[in-house]
């Protein structure tokens, strides 16, 4: 009984990979092992195509923008920016917290997938953990530039000196330092390790002596042998547990930044883990919304399929309604705790000056991603798009809220001001996606954005007990 | 193709005629509860306590035990909505822990009877007096707080009922249909079960000290009640493998998943004590440190960090490893540990509203501890008579009798 592959995937084959209609093969079309390199190499390979030079230039116009405004900042001072008496903290904090969470997504789909025997995140992961990467850069330039007096910003590290000046150690500010840094020296780490099998493959397929080298010195001499992979999967193993308790880390600290004060709105203990929530839930949304463009423009439909998207956009429910169920618990113990400063707080930012952007950040967190309790908005690539975009939008809104409306209401109201962005501040926010896209851009142009050896491993043919002969992988597992 | 597949034999799915299991447990269990809450009963009337230090005990024990059957609940859930194939073998043993809600809810009734000895909110002279009292009459008066539980146990009884029937359906039936229901009921059972399961915790626990707030709290309990539910069903599998009961059904792999699950719900209980701890520590207002100052007074503070060496550093170090979650003696001694100190958190959260000196742990802990606990078991284990001890049916049965870690 053979049987071709094609054939092998047709709806009504499925049955027997899963009972009750999931556990779908993750790869559809009847995709070859070859075929998968193909796929993937291809683009990179080819010359490069018009439509790339025109989003790279689009963005690198931004990463223009954004030098611009960072010269001018240095130049006059973060007085250029919307800042005022009671709101010294800005949009510089709102960007930090913003790409930091956006970074989440990368190395939560690597680690904490994989812990969960996630198979399906083969297909996104590479792709989710360069966009963690760059969102890491956009994050941490921020605290690097907003600092005001910008030659000082070695401060922020505690380095030896003979003024015997210290940064504050009870800070939370400096364990951000510390926190998203090694976040992101583990999660290029990370990355790095999972590309290296797959840089091989580009070296061996390259046509040009250049290309040879430069995937050759990344590809540290990878020859596919039995040890090589037997590493290869020790060390992907220890980082993902390493890395998993960094992605919990990290935001919980960024929200230390906030929770460890005594302001209303801020300080609550519910904190570390709505942000966490958040973080993965605005990550997810960003990786959506680039998958949804790049697998078109890629033609990798096969690879990241809309099964790929639909339990992507389960994550976004799941986390989007922890994030209400905290913004419920807030506003139900601000007014428990009967402190009318708590309860103040709470009122102001639902109905005060800045309800508008209070009322974005509900309809685009909670509201929004309600739409995936239904398939059919899971799997239409046009509401996932929007909704996506919509999300990224309200995480934004969340961290603006926070920030903004807790320090717009100073204890002493003769102190209270309303806080208006200047262009400054708009074209750095921009100006950071310039960036974000920039490298992004480069990255789809030079490195396999899908993690060919891993996706390998999670096809039939990788199964030990695969025969190709077997009308069933389910059966064939069983066969021994 | 027939091969690889796993037929399971009568002795293997249920219960034997004569076992013990069968026989004895549930009734020496019944008896235990039963002359537990009994001499409790008689320690009060014969004065030999105080009817608050009755009650406090009282409660702590209730907790302790709701969060297994809040834990079963959550755990059954869970398993629908991610559409967990590894988990199937020990479902039914988790469903059973969860059929024991409707006893719960009987037994919260000693809590309503006391409800004037356990929260000072309840005295209305008291609230008259106190303006943040009044503030939140509003939520914390008695009649309210009667139909918040009411409204709780009749959804988690509703959610508990409709699941076991589903699942017990499906032992005779096989229809698919059924595992699909449950799988699109799961979502909003588990946001229905969050909600509920947080309120009570603010309501039961939080409110012993009405004037302290903390928005983690529930998360607090939730967590906890994770990591009860995986040691409980950690301890009685491999009881039951011990008696012999499903032989060759559930194996290593299934403990070390159960075993990687109670370590990291073990973790993330530390993640969010750590939480609520540090951040009422940092900004150090009174109105919020006032709890933990509670807590760390006289032996108090010794326990307060007995719980966090016993609740996460030993527990971290010894389950870090593969062969303790794999092994199952090892596996057994870990998730009785963590038992143990998830009944020292539920005294560690109630006890010190009433002994404000030091830890004050006497007889009536320990009687109504077998009190409630001892009918728990009897109603648990009398239910695993009804019933196979594993979905027979459940269309992926086969993935999970098959199933391996690599």
């Amino acid at each position: 009984m053979t049987q071709s592959l094609a054939e092998k995937y047709r709806p009504e084959n499925l049955e027997a990979y899963d009972p009750i209609g999931g556990r779908h093969p993750l790869v559809i079309g009847g995709e070859t092992l070859h075929d998968i390199t193909e796929l993937v190499c291809r683009p990179i390979e080819r010359k490069t195509p018009k439509a790339w030079w025109a989003f790279f230039l689009f963005s690198a116009s931004l990463l223009g923008i954004f030098g611009m405004s960072i010269a001018y900042l240095f130049w006059e001072g973060t007085g250029i920016w919307g800042l005022n008496n009671p709101v010294g903290w800005g949009w510089a904090i709102v960007n930090f917290v913003f790409w930091v969470g956006i970074g989440h997504a990368g190395t939560l789909i690597s680690a904490i997938l994989y812990l969960f025997r996630q198979k399906w995140r083969t297909g996104i992961n590479r792709s989710a953990e360069a966009m963690t990467i760059f969102a890491v850069m956009c994050a941490l330039t921020f605290p690097g530039i907003h600092v005001g007096r910008v030659w000082a910003a070695y401060w922020m590290f505690p380095i030896p000196n003979q003024m015997g000046m210290w940064p504050n150690f009870r800070s939370p500010l400096l364990w951000d330092v510390f926190a998203v840094s090694i976040y992101g020296t583990v999660s290029v780490l990370f990355w790095f390790t999972g590309l290296i099998p797959d840089l091989a493959t580009m070296r061996d397929r390259s046509k040009t002596k250049i290309k040879r080298i430069a995937y050759g010195i990344f590809a540290l001499g990878w020859r596919g042998s039995n040890r090589h992979w037997q590493h290869y999967e020790v060390a992907y193993m220890i980082l993902a547990g390493l890395s998993t308790p960094l992605v919990l880390s990290v935001h919980t600290i960024v929200s230390f930044d906030f929770a460890v004060s005594q302001l209303p709105g801020w300080h609550t203990t519910i904190f570390p883990p709505y942000f966490v929530a958040g973080a993965i839930f605005s990550g997810f949304a960003m990786v959506l919304t680039l998958m949804i463009v790049t697998r078109k423009i890629f033609g990798l439909e096969n690879i990241v399929t809309i099964r790929h998207f639909e339990n992507m956009s389960k994550i976004i429910l799941v986390t989007g309604s922890i994030v209400g169920y905290a913004y419920g618990m807030e506003f139900f113990i601000s007014w428990y705790s009967g402190n009318p400063y708590e309860t103040f707080t709470f009122v102001n930012r639902a109905f005060g000056p800045y309800a508008w952007a209070y009322w974005i950040m509900i309809s685009c967190n909670v509201i929004t991603p309600q739409i995936f309790w239904f398939k059919k908005a899971r799997t239409s690539i046009p509401i996932l798009f929007v909704a996506s975009i919509f999300v990224n939008i309200g995480m934004w809104f969340e961290r603006f809220v926070i920030t903004v409306t807790s320090l717009s209401r100073d204890f002493l109201p003769s102190s209270w001001d309303y806080f208006s962005p200047t262009i400054w501040d708009i074209s750095c926010l921009v100006g950071s996606f310039g960036l974000f896209f920039t490298m992004f851009s480069l990255f789809v142009r030079f490195l396999p954005q899908v993690a060919m050896a891993e996706v390998k491993a999670v096809l039939p043919e990788a199964d030990p007990h695969y025969h190709p002969g077997d009308a069933h992988h389910a059966e064939a597992e069983g066969a021994h | 193709m027939a091969h690889g597949h796993v037929e399971l034999t009568q002795e293997q799915t249920v219960i034997p005629q004569g076992h013990p299991w069968r026989t004895k447990l549930p009734l020496i269990a019944g008896v235990i509860g039963v002359g537990g809450l009994v001499l409790s009963y008689l320690a009060v009337m014969g004065h030999v306590v105080e009817a608050k230090a009755f009650f406090h005990s009282y409660l702590t024990a209730f907790l302790f035990t709701m969060s297994l059957s809040l834990g079963g609940l959550l755990f059954v859930l869970i398993q629908y909505v991610t559409r967990a194939g590894w988990s199937i073998v020990v479902r039914r043993v988790a469903e059973n822990a969860m059929a024991t809600l409707p006893l719960m809810a009987i037994l919260f009734i000693p809590i309503v009877l006391g409800l004037h000895d356990l929260y000072h909110w309840s005295h209305h002279e008291a609230v008259a007096h106190d303006p943040v009292l009044k503030a939140k009459a509003g939520y914390l008066n008695e009649q309210f707080f009667y139909y918040r539980a009411g409204g709780y146990f009749v959804i988690w009884i509703l959610l508990s009922f409709i699941y076991y029937r589903g699942s017990v359906k499906q032992d005779k039936s096989g229809d698919k249909k059924i595992t699909r229901r449950l799988q699109n009921l799961s979502g909003p059972g588990i946001i229905l079960t969050a909600l509920t399961l947080t309120f009570a915790a603010f309501d039961w626990i939080m409110s012993l000290d009405p004037h302290w707030y903390s928005t983690i709290y529930g998360v607090y309990y939730f967590s906890g009640s994770l990591v009860a539910i995986f040691a409980f069903l950690s301890i009685s599998i491999i009881a039951m493998q011990s008696a012999g009961l499903l032989e060759g059904v559930v194996t290593t792999e299934h403990y070390h998943d159960l075993g990687k699950l109670l370590f990291g719900f073990t973790v993330f209980w530390t993640y969010i004590a750590f939480s609520q701890y540090f951040l009422i520590w940092y900004a150090n207002i009174p109105e919020e440190t006032l709890w933990y100052a509670h807590r760390s007074v006289g032996s108090w503070q010794k326990m307060t960090t007995f719980m966090a060496v016993g609740h996460f550093v030993l527990p971290f170090f010894y389950f870090l490893t593969r062969s303790t979650k794999r092994h199952r003696f090892a596996l057994l001694v870990g998730a009785m540990w963590m038992l143990m100190m998830h009944f020292i958190d539920m005294y560690w959260l109630v006890a010190p509203s009433l002994h404000h000196e030091g830890v004050v742990f006497g007889l009536i802990d320990v009687t109504t501890l077998l009190g409630i606990g001892g009918l728990f078991l009897a109603f648990f284990t009398w239910n695993l008579r009804r019933n196979p001890l594993v979905p027979i049916k459940d269309p992926r049965l086969q993935e999970s009798l098959r199933f391996e870690n690599f």
